[in-house]
């Protein structure tokens, strides 16, 4: 994302550098004050200064004298506000456009109040490309103006790990073009050499031959050709596919969570499948086509230049009509789709909802409804067959005229005796062909985009760097104490959830985490289990930073049950031996018994080996969240994290899972977060999270005595019961 | 015991009730370009405007809350237009600052490319070009007539009445309905 804009010249001047001054932003404001569009006024952050350029009316204001920056995300937009003298102000309005530019921006400018000196850069990518206005698919660059981008050079990165599956389809499609455009020359000769010439039987027979050897062979080469790039097409697809997988499992979260969710599987699954259907369908008739294509035109200038140009005329126009449709049938189709998809959803929101339409009586409201929707539907549908019917007959008579156009005047010439025969019959089926591969080819440039967007989005995945460990992180066996030093963080570069986190837990300390959702219990969670890096600030285990540990062996000493609890598809064995896959039976059976599953786990026809998942046996919630606090046990870990790890549990069986839990924490340094405080009774200290921050820390007693969050939340659950 | 249950029926009874802001409230625009607010005795130095029907009933039923604090709220105005000339006009700034979706008059031209959208456009904020994207629900239909357009960057447009357009408008905006 862009931090630094080029300024205009008259912008430009209004800025003083004094000694070792630098601009460190420079960002549109793209709306003034009366709440319009504008395109002519700028934030600057200088090392010392922040300055509002407008036309008029300029400001400035000294870093000095503010206090705290904040971009403020509105509806649509945001502004960027500071204290400055106890006061709140406005700085700049902007639309949604530069949200995230400007989080980054009062971050840079809050490191340059604190008297620190760092620029900050943000990572993420612009949306829409500042040379040529288009959009960018999600890429780093955009792949209309970016030099690498391209198709020919996309496509070549593609292919040059299959050299030999490619150079075998060119060939075939080679030869398909040969004996396509071979066929019409020995028609000729058939009309000419024996039919006018009252050739012999023999002569006959043998262009017959030829021409049956030929279509064969036109057969024969097909299928080759179609099955070589199709199997050609799949492997590089596979390969993509396997490729982007390990990929996405070593970048971080930070990346996954910046795409809208299915987008990172839309990559895996419909983009690798494009390129599949694009081989088996486009490229293994690229080629060819363009082949035939070219030699159709220069036999039939070579066969009558007068005809082909006469034909060469028509072209265009044919092409011009089908240009010109396919705008309006890819719009009605679009129509289609989406009624379709209003038709289809509304239908799934009726079934889906059936309990609640019934149980306030309202069948009859939503018949209508759906009647509406459905007859709409099915206008739209007529239309638009009744318009692809004339769409057909149209074309056709276009192409019906091209051979009229052919017969007569070709007609002509051979009775001037310009022309045989058996040369106008070629002559018809060139331009047959013609006009066969034209709508092809103008689907050509559209279909060449989509692989392009399809490859670049695949290349960016695989182009990401995956972060490195630090050279310095090695394994250690952990202790269980536990620091936060002025850790801050945020998914959002505009939306800090976390700010300024200090705390040190002891080894074998029990931590309750309590707070109102949303507060950010949870991305606590997520920062110690490594699963994001802090922005600002460090973590500490055992007084070594987080980075600085080897990802293997501190993910193997932490347990995790997390409050949504996932099961892969597999058995329950398999599922409790994710955390440690060697572990003996022993072993198993004990975290199962430790977890409280053991008992309902036998009682199932299968026992541990019954399949769960998706499409296996359906467990309860609480089954399930008691066979992934199974696995979280399993490896004994140093520190154990529960967030919500009781939750789905009825109260008995949430009793003796926390009875359970006493004996299994004792010694580990565990974080619990918790809504039901009774859950916590036996923590060491309690934690209370409260707009960002750390608002209370200690034990039960401290913080009943200070009356504060704790306290009402205390008093409230137990006037609740 | 007994007393910490009294503070809880307050508290639910705080929750529940509605406090309707009259035309003697006193709101007043600060220094900094936000405003403050008195109420029942209480002087908030920065108050936040929110729309409760921003699509139905923009200029009715608006949420005034506290900065902070959790955003309580502390009143609501139920119509802008029975508040004195200036309490009006500088909610209606506050609100401009906080809510930002231009209307669009006229459509210029609308070019799709590839998945994209290209939108040019004349809206009551000034002249604009935005992009959205075909493949996600782009646009969404308040009701048979009126739309609203989120572009890529999650700007928000909205078009009040379709019917309004222009024959060869509505034919671009077509592709989208």
């Amino acid at each position: 994302m862009i931090l630094k804009y080029m300024l205009p010249k008259s912008m430009e001047s209004q800025i003083t550098l004094t000694g070792d001054e630098r601009i460190y932003y420079s960002v549109p404001i793209d709306i003034d004050e009366s709440g319009k569009w504008s395109d002519n006024s700028f934030l600057v952050v200088t090392t010392r200064k922040v300055y509002i350029l407008r036309e008029s009316d300029s400001k400035v204001y000294d870093i000095k004298d503010l206090q705290k920056a904040k971009a403020e995300p509105g509806v649509g937009g945001g502004l960027l506000t500071v204290k400055s003298q106890g006061v709140d102000r406005v700085l700049a309005h902007y639309s949604s456009k530069h949200l995230g530019r400007y989080a980054y921006v009062a971050r840079g400018i809050n490191i340059l109040i604190s008297g620190r000196y760092e620029e900050v850069e943000s990572p993420e990518y612009e949306k829409i490309c500042p040379i040529c206005g288009r959009a960018i698919p999600g890429t780093k660059r955009c792949p209309k103006c970016s030099k690498e981008g391209g198709f020919l050079s996309v496509f070549l990165k593609m292919a040059k790990p299959y050299k030999k599956g490619f150079f075998g389809v060119f060939m075939l499609m080679v030869l398909v073009a040969i004996t396509t455009l071979g066929n019409p020359e020995v028609q000729k000769h058939l009309i000419n050499d024996v039919l006018k010439k009252n050739g012999g039987m023999k002569e006959a027979l043998v262009y017959l031959a030829l021409m049956f050897f030929l279509s064969v062979a036109i057969v024969i080469i097909n299928i080759l050709k179609s099955n070589a790039s199709a199997s050609l097409g799949s492997r590089i697809a596979a390969d993509l596919r396997e490729e982007l997988f390990e990929k996405i499992q070593k970048l971080p979260l930070e990346f996954i969570n910046d795409r809208r969710p299915g987008e990172l599987l839309n990559r895996i699954t419909q983009d690798t499948r494009f390129i599949s259907d694009f081989m088996a369908d486009i490229f293994c008739n690229l080629f060819a086509v363009f082949f035939i294509f070219i030699w159709d035109i220069i036999f039939m200038m070579i066969l009558n230049i007068k005809l082909a140009l006469l034909i060469f005329i028509l072209v265009p126009i044919v092409t011009f009509f089908m240009l010109s449709l396919r705008k309006t049938i890819s719009r009605i189709f679009h129509l289609q789709f989406k009624k379709n998809d209003d038709v289809a959803s509304d239908l799934q929101d009726v079934v889906s909802g059936m309990r609640v339409v019934k149980s306030y009586g309202k069948e009859e409201d939503e018949s209508k409804r759906f009647k509406i929707v459905s007859a709409e539907y099915a206008d739209i549908q007529m239309r638009n067959e009744r318009f692809w019917g004339l769409f057909d007959f149209v074309m056709s008579f276009l192409m019906g005229m091209g051979v009229v156009i052919v017969v007569y005047f070709g007609g002509r010439d051979v009775f001037l005796d310009r022309m045989s025969a058996g040369e106008l019959y070629q002559f018809m089926s060139y331009t047959l062909l013609l006009f066969q591969y034209v709508g092809w080819l103008g689907r050509l440039p559209r279909e060449l985009s989509r692989l392009t967007s399809c490859l670049e989005r695949i290349y960016d995945v695989l182009a990401q760097e995956v972060p490195k460990e630090l050279e310095e992180a090695h394994p250690i066996d952990i202790e269980g104490e536990v620091t936060f030093e002025h850790a801050t963080f945020g998914y959002k570069s505009y939306q800090p959830v976390l700010e300024d986190i200090n705390a040190v837990i002891k080894p074998g300390e029990m931590i309750g985490i309590v707070g109102a959702s949303g507060t950010g219990k949870s991305t606590l969670i997520n920062l110690l289990m490594g699963l994001y890096k802090v922005d600002d600030g460090r973590l500490l285990i055992d007084g070594t930073d987080l980075n600085e540990i080897s990802r293997k062996s501190y993910h193997s000493q932490i347990g995790v049950v997390l409050q949504e609890t996932f099961l892969f598809s597999g058995t329950i064995l398999d599922n409790i031996k994710f955390s440690k896959p060697d572990a003996s039976v022993e072993e198993i059976i004990k975290a199962a018994k430790l977890a409280n599953a053991h008992d309902f786990i036998c009682r199932l026809p299968d026992g541990y080996n019954t399949y769960v998942g998706e499409k296996g046996h359906t467990l309860s919630g609480g089954e399930r969240q008691r066979i992934a606090i199974a696995r979280a046990i399993l490896p004994d870990p140093r520190i154990l994290i529960l967030d919500e790890a009781t939750a789905s549990l009825d109260t008995e069986s949430e009793f003796m899972i926390q009875k359970a839990l006493e004996r299994l924490t004792s010694g580990k340094t565990t974080f619990a977060i918790a809504h039901r405080l009774s859950t916590l009774k036996n923590a060491d200290r309690i934690m209370v999270i409260d707009g960002h921050s750390i608002a209370e820390i200690g034990t039960h007693q401290e913080l009943l005595d200070r009356k504060g969050i704790y306290y009402n939340l205390f008093t409230a659950q137990l006037a609740k019961s | 015991m007994e007393d910490t249950i009294n503070i809880y029926e307050k508290k639910a009874e705080e929750m529940t009730a509605i406090h309707i802001i009259s035309k003697k409230d006193k709101f007043a625009e600060t220094e900094g370009g936000f405003v403050s607010f008195d109420y029942d005795g209480v002087h908030y130095d920065r108050i936040k405007v929110v729309r409760l029907f921003p699509f139905s009933d923009a200029d009715r039923f608006i949420s005034i809350r506290e900065y902070g604090n959790g955003d309580r709220e502390i009143g609501i105005i139920e119509d802008l237009s029975d508040m004195t000339e200036e309490t009006q006009k500088i909610l209606r700034h506050q609100l401009d600052l906080c809510y930002f979706t231009p209307v669009i008059e006229k459509i210029y031209n609308i070019k799709d490319e590839y998945g994209y959208a290209y939108f040019h456009v004349l809206t009551d904020r000034g002249e604009c070009k935005f992009t959205i994207n075909m493949g996600s629900n782009a646009v969404s239909k308040l009701s048979d007539t009126r739309l609203i357009i989120m572009d890529v960057d999650e700007n928000r447009f909205e078009i009040r009445d379709v019917e309004a357009l222009s024959q060869k408008e509505r034919r671009m905006l077509d592709m989208f309905l």
